[in-house]
């Protein structure tokens, strides 16, 4: 394993990528280090299953490795870009999955001797990271439950607005809106936690 | 959709709540160039990017770094893959704004091989060829990326050239529809014009028939009379004799396609030199129409008047006057409306 460097999971320097994209492979073993705990940790959430999350990561850093000179910074953070192309390709498996009728386990996982996985932040994680991963808990967990509900969904399962009011059997109006108020809130909260460093 | 619903729905689409045509739509608007919106996405989808700080973290399996590190390296990079070969996707993915301008080479494949296996074989070829293999690759992948990126720029000015062309002709469409209009307005001024010219002559060609006739004055009004009479557009009111002139009888008829007023008088007895009859629309006080005489030995007049208060009248009469008419009646009533 290469030498951690003091970035940020948060905070991955653009620079990374364009060293990546030249094909420098400790940069490229850097920005797994610094990433792949959250990305890991999503694809978790989304598959519900650590063997496919470790499957669907491979592919996904591969995709990195391969199309990283795509990676436009005007549109979007590195960390952006890597999560919502983890995100992305997560939530095409779930489809997949659910057109071949596979049943997810419904309970997560047991841990089992043939896991090496472990839960826990990555030693990679700076103090930044925890400041961040802290703030950015509270400001889910500050949302009204319905409206972190209707995010989650869309976000975490990949359901449009139309199919979480289906599932919610709430109006659609409804539903849309919370989704709206819920990120607009997360997006105040945290905007004022980078200028002031407090949580509303 | 408006700009307010594109706007507005900029949240969702960082969620990844949107309906697939919403999602399309509005990476649409974000092609057209639209800042505002692009600038929020970008805010929201960073914002959405950290949602999954809030997760307990799970750290990945040891032995996929190696894993990956392994099959990025010198395992065969699909460089030479046409770039249609991934399956057609169901649509593009939340977040894909990133990336989507240029479509995926190739879809990562997840190998089952075993890897020590892999990596052993790799080794032994590999070695010697390693730093050739990667200059070629990457120059390989650069050229691949490049190709791309000019075939997407082809594609994306040919749009916006079509685009303008089309934008070019409606513009054209619309000022033809313009001047087609202004055309035809003209000519219905024109054609109002030259028609109320003709009522006026035909206005005037009546009196002056009138007056020329003389005492055969029913003569030729009586075809147009007929004619009137059988118009969908008449209106009559009748007057009778006042004590003054028992015999005599009136009709008034108003066509109200041209506005006018005939009034058909019969048995009215002579005027008396110095004297006309004269004929009043009765509103709240009494308003003069206009004048006719009845010389020695006529039985019938016909006047014809422009009225277009006619609907507004109460009652119509006609008197006596001195010649040239009157402001307001001052001889007797010869004729009188039955209200």
């Amino acid at each position: 394993m290469d030498k951690p460097s003091a970035q940020a999971t948060s905070t991955i320097d653009p620079t990374l990528l364009a060293r990546v994209a030249k094909g420098d492979h400790q940069a490229f073993s850097q920005l797994y280090d610094h990433s792949s705990t959250l990305l890991f940790t999503l694809a978790v959430r989304i598959l519900g299953n650590h063997e496919e999350a470790a499957e669907l990561l491979q592919d996904v850093y591969l995709e990195v490795w391969r199309k990283v000179s795509r990676y436009d910074v005007g549109r979007g953070t590195p960390v952006a870009w890597l999560v919502t192309l983890t995100k992305s390709r997560a939530i095409d498996r779930l489809r997949a999955r659910g057109a071949r009728g596979y049943q997810a386990t419904s309970s997560p996982e047991a841990g089992t001797a043939a896991q090496v996985t472990d839960i826990g932040p990555s030693p990679f994680e700076t103090q930044a990271d925890q400041e961040l991963r802290t703030a950015v808990g509270a400001a889910v967990a500050g949302l009204p439950q319905a409206q972190q509900q209707a995010i989650e969904l869309a976000y975490y399962e990949g359901l449009s607005h139309t199919e979480i009011a289906a599932r919610l059997n709430q109006p659609l109006g409804t539903v849309k809106t919370r989704i709206k108020l819920g990120m607009s809130k997360l997006r105040e909260v945290l905007q004022q936690w980078r200028i002031t460093g407090d949580l509303q | 959709m408006t700009h307010e619903e594109l706007e507005a729905s900029v949240p969702l689409y960082a969620a990844g709540a949107l309906d697939r045509t919403e999602r399309q739509a509005l990476e649409a608007h974000l092609l057209s160039g639209c800042s505002a919106c692009h600038a929020a996405l970008k805010d929201y989808q960073s914002i959405a990017a950290l949602l999954p700080l809030s997760l307990s973290p799970i750290k990945p399996p040891q032995a996929l770094k190696s894993k990956i590190m392994a099959e990025r390296g010198p395992a065969p990079v699909p460089v030479e893959l046409p770039p249609k070969v991934e399956p057609v996707r169901q649509s593009l993915e939340p977040g894909e704004w990133m990336d989507h301008l240029f479509p995926p080479v190739a879809p990562a494949k997840s190998s089952s091989l075993p890897w020590a296996l892999g990596i052993a074989a790799v080794l032994v070829v590999a070695v010697v060829g390693l730093l050739v293999w990667n200059i070629s690759t990457q120059r390989s992948i650069d050229t691949s990326n490049i190709n791309q990126l000019e075939a997407s720029l082809k594609d994306k000015s040919a749009a916006l050239t079509a685009a303008q062309r089309e934008a070019k002709e409606q513009a054209k469409t619309l000022d033809e529809l313009r001047d087609e209009l202004q055309r035809r307005t003209h000519e219905i001024t024109v054609a109002k014009e030259q028609l109320a010219l003709r009522e006026t002559e035909l206005e005037e060609a009546h009196t002056q028939l009138t007056q020329r006739n003389g005492s055969r004055t029913i003569a030729t009004p009586q075809d147009e009379l007929a004619t009137l009479l059988r118009s969908p557009n008449i209106k009559a009111v009748s007057l009778a004799g006042s004590d003054v002139a028992k015999q005599a009888v009136g009709f008034l008829l108003y066509d109200s396609r041209t506005q006018n007023a005939w009034l058909y008088s019969v048995n009215l007895p002579e005027c008396p030199a110095g004297t006309t009859y004269q004929l009043w629309a009765v509103h709240d006080k009494p308003v003069g129409i206009g004048t006719f005489r009845m010389n020695a030995g006529e039985t019938a007049r016909l006047l014809v008047k422009k009225l277009p208060t006619f609907n507004e009248a109460k009652n119509f009469a006609v008197s006596l006057e001195p010649s040239g008419g009157s402001p307001q009646p001052t001889g007797q009533i010869y004729l009188l409306s039955r209200s």
